[in-house]
């Protein structure tokens, strides 16, 4: 009950939080609700035990995507997030025919690989992308509204929350879980690992392609290097690390903590700041592999 | 009726021969004892069955029906269960949830549904720490809940691979007795095993594999006293 | 074996035909290959000893790029002598990064090893961010720009080194696995650690020199690179990727191999890139190169 009540008025507090709060604030509250949604879809690929760098790549494809299909096909704003998450997903089927089938370091470094495939093809497709130049969104959405904007991602990183969820309380939860576990058994019990691995994958880059989608609207300007900047990887990875994995609070937890620091850090140290996260991933790892959220909820259970 | 039949079946790793041209027939409702040295591909035997393995050559028969090529989430689902000779708990979850993962996903339950089939095997296992994590478990509670994952995707064959293994004489009755109510409820049982009171005390029939071929097939009794058996146990050469 | 005689007859075949319808790309590419396999070699070697995949490795030879370019700039050292300071630090490097990180988690969940390399990787490139910026640095020696003309072409001659250096550097690794007490001991642990440990071989003490070792080696590339590419800190993350594009191309334990497939992928390299209109896409040769080299062994594996 003290639990759901926390949530609504978690959620109260940051539909509301437009009303009272200076444009700075709804601008760094949007863009790690963004990292957010990155940080929970690799999380939720990580469930399945199979490590993707491939973040920034499907959020680039989603990015490009958007922007392509409003300033070419005239697509509508709002429309062309889901055009973002779907060409994402349909990349995501077709790659994770072949991806799929590898594991452990083979599967982390080709999904690394494929995030510098695609910004390869997005630099050399001019006609489509602006090549090396970019591209720039004609129609801006909502007219750029920064409340307008951080309502659409609040209702976006709600609806990736709810997908998390539904990750950890279906027979899905059973099946990713087991395949982490141990592949033979789930194989045993009846699992068709390469079909949920290939739902996982697909659901969550389409994600990361809604997410690109999102902030190519915000930012009305995609381009190779800092599209598929490796940024989208590696806050996500931070985050979810420091919150805590294999859990929705954990990413959750993770990325407020370390998007309002990371605000902190750049005013502190404009150049190289990054080099925090590295650190904290390092430090994480050897002494806090459950995150803050893992073991603060240990130690709340063992009590 | 013979319920499983192995047809000239054979499984080589590059050079090795694991398992050579093996045939075997199980009949619907008998326990067959499947004994031999180390090594002698027993193991392998079972995750061709199962579909772990791929097999080199040779036909695995379910039922009538070529399961050959039927990947190993689909034969569990059509009645084919294992436990695995060392045992596989998924460490993230409880006891009752390893039970749980059967019944989603070899019978597709739903997930009350398959919380109650899970309850029932392990009361029926009196398997009764459920709620624990599998390294607070006993040896003996990790091999009941080996054969409550297996079980409770209600197998026609089940294989029980060195089930006894680790137990001691009290555990190993029990064990017994609960092969013996599982033949009762009608599953047809493949057991693999190296302790030989067990084997004669539950076995219809055995069957004796070594280096992969089977060299004897018949009663326990009768077979305990075939030369070549006795040969393969005391490493002789002929 | 006599699959292995196929191959080498194909590669040989290969080159030819570059060289007699490509010739510039067939020297640009042979020296562009033997650069990629000369870094890869460490990283292969301690994927090979110690199940490690450093994503680290490239931002290492970064490192020593710029340690190269602060000798020269500071104290007029020559960058292909510099190599006898560079690779000491290095070693020390490599050693501390051992112990203070993958060490830790060596027994741990394989997603940590990787998650930590990553985490390492970050570290050290933010790190140069931090203290040189990202502006890019140049360092000119007069005898890396000359040029040598072979039938009419005009080809760069410094870079041949690396085709030397790459020999050398293979050779010197089948030295010390095969001779030394040292490297018999690396490839048993290799093969089997808990078999070596059981015959008492220090198994953590060969983890730790096999690393140290191997990124000292790394010195050797960034020394020969000094003079002939703009230093900046990103520059070593293409280098890991191709690396480990190559150790997968040539299977695990497989060090001539690792030549072989870094002069195969130089050669397609170069010819992309000398297709007009088309140099953009030499990227994609690696990358494509990998992914479907990986993809076909994986799905052996998974067979399997």
């Amino acid at each position: 009950m003290r639990k759901l009540s926390f949530i609504i008025g978690a959620v109260i507090f940051a539909v509301f939080l437009p009303t009272f709060a200076d444009m700075y604030l709804i601008h760094v509250a949007s863009s790690i609700m963004i990292f957010m949604c990155l940080a929970l879809s690799w999380d939720m690929m990580l469930r399945t035990g199979q490590l993707s760098f491939g973040t920034a790549g499907f959020f680039g494809l989603g990015a490009y995507a958007a922007i392509i299909a409003v300033d070419d096909f005239s697509v509508s704003p709002v429309m062309s997030i889901f055009i973002g998450a779907i060409f994402a997903a349909l990349i995501a089927l077709g790659l994770g025919v072949a991806v799929l089938r590898l594991r452990e370091m083979y599967f982390a470094i080709t999904t690394l690989a494929l995030t510098s495939v695609f910004m390869v093809l997005a630099r050399n497709l001019s006609n489509l992308t602006g090549g090396a130049a970019g591209k720039i969104l004609f129609h801006a959405i909502f007219d750029g509204d920064p409340k307008k904007i951080y309502w659409l991602i609040l209702s976006f990183a709600i609806v990736v929350i709810a997908l998390s969820e539904v990750f950890e309380r279906t027979r899905i939860k059973y099946a990713i879980s087991s395949i982490r576990n141990d592949e033979l058994v789930a194989k045993s019990c009846g699992i068709n690992i390469f079909k949920y691995l290939l739902f996982v994958f697909i659901i969550t880059s389409a994600i990361q392609g809604a997410a690109g989608a999102i902030y190519a609207q915000q930012y009305a300007f995609v381009e190779p290097e800092s599209t598929f900047s490796s940024n989208f990887l590696l806050l996500p990875v931070a985050m979810a690390l420091v919150g805590g994995i294999y859990s929705t609070p954990g990413p959750i937890v993770g990325a407020i903590v370390l998007g309002f620091a990371s605000e902190y850090l750049k005013l502190l140290m404009p150049y190289g700041h990054l080099i925090i996260y590295g650190i904290i991933i390092i430090l994480t790892i050897i002494f806090l592999r459950k995150g803050v959220y893992g073991t603060i909820l240990d130690k709340v259970r063992s009590k | 009726m013979k319920i499983l039949r192995l047809e000239n079946l054979t499984k080589n790793f590059g050079g090795l021969i694991a398992v050579n041209n093996v045939n075997i027939e199980l009949q619907e409702g008998e326990i067959l004892g499947i004994i031999g040295p180390n090594g002698a591909g027993k193991t392998t035997l079972t995750n061709l069955v199962a579909g772990t393995l791929e097999v080199s050559s040779g036909k695995i028969f379910f039922q009538d029906s070529d399961i050959t090529n039927l990947p190993a989430h689909l034969r569990v689902r059509i009645g084919i269960s294992r436990t695995f000779q060392t045992v596989r708990p998924l460490k993230d979850f409880t006891a009752l949830e390893n039970v749980v993962v059967g019944a989603l996903f070899a019978k597709g339950e739903s997930l009350s549904q398959a919380r109650e089939s899970a309850y029932k095997v392990c009361r029926f296992l009196k398997l009764e720490r459920v709620d624990s994590y599998p390294d607070k478990l006993t040896v003996f509670e990790l091999k009941k809940l080996e054969i409550a994952r297996a079980i409770v995707c209600n197998p026609k064959v089940l294989f029980l691979d060195e089930v006894m293994a680790g137990l001691n004489f009290e555990e190993m009755k029990q064990m017994i007795q609960i092969v013996k109510s599982l033949k009762d409820e009608g599953m047809t049982i493949c057991v693999i095993e190296h302790v030989m009171s067990v084997i004669s005390e539950l076995t219809d029939r055995v069957v004796v594999l070594d280096r992969g071929e089977v060299i004897a097939e018949g009663p326990y009794l009768e077979v305990s006293k075939n030369k070549r058996v006795i040969a393969a146990y005391l490493g002789e050469e002929d | 074996m006599k699959k292995i005689m196929n191959l080498y007859i194909l590669f040989f075949l290969m080159l030819f035909l570059v060289a007699l319808f490509r010739p510039y790309a067939f020297f640009y590419g042979l020296q562009r290959g033997s650069l990629y396999s000369l870094v890869a070699l460490p990283l292969a070697l301690i994927l090979g000893i110690v199940g490690l995949l450093n994503l680290a490795h490239g931002d290492l030879l970064t490192l020593g790029l710029y340690l190269g370019y602060i000798l020269f700039n500071q104290l007029r050292f020559d960058p292909i002598f510099s190599v006898i300071v560079i690779a000491p630090i290095l070693f020390i490097i490599g050693f501390v990064v051992y112990k203070l990180t993958i060490e830790r988690v060596l027994k741990s969940h394989h997603l940590n090893l990787l998650l930590i390399t990553f985490g390492v990787s970050i570290t050290l490139v933010e790190f140069i961010n931090l203290l040189w910026t990202s502006r890019p640095r140049n360092v000119y020696v007069p005898y890396a720009t000359k040029s040598i003309n072979i039938f009419g072409i005009n080809v760069g001659a410094y870079e041949f080194l690396y085709i030397a250096a790459s020999i050398g550097v293979l050779l010197l690794i089948v030295f010390i696995l095969k001779k030394t007490r040292f490297g018999q001991a690396a490839f048993a642990v290799g093969q089997n650690p808990k078999g070596a440990a059981i015959v008492g071989i220090n198994v953590k003490l060969v983890y730790t020199i096999t690393f140290s070792l191997a990124t000292a080696m790394i010195a050797i590339a960034a020394s020969l690179m000094i003079p002939r590419v703009s230093i900046f800190p990103h520059l070593g993350g293409p280098f890991t990727m191709r690396s480990f594009c190559l150790t997968a191309m040539a299977g695990l334990g497989n060090l001539p191999g690792i030549v072989l497939s870094g002069i195969t992928l130089g050669l397609a390299e170069a010819i992309v890139q000398s297709i007009p209109g088309y140099s953009g896409w030499s990227d994609l040769v690696f990358f494509g190169v990998l992914i479907l080299v990986i993809a076909l062994k994986g799905y052996r594996r998974a067979v399997r």
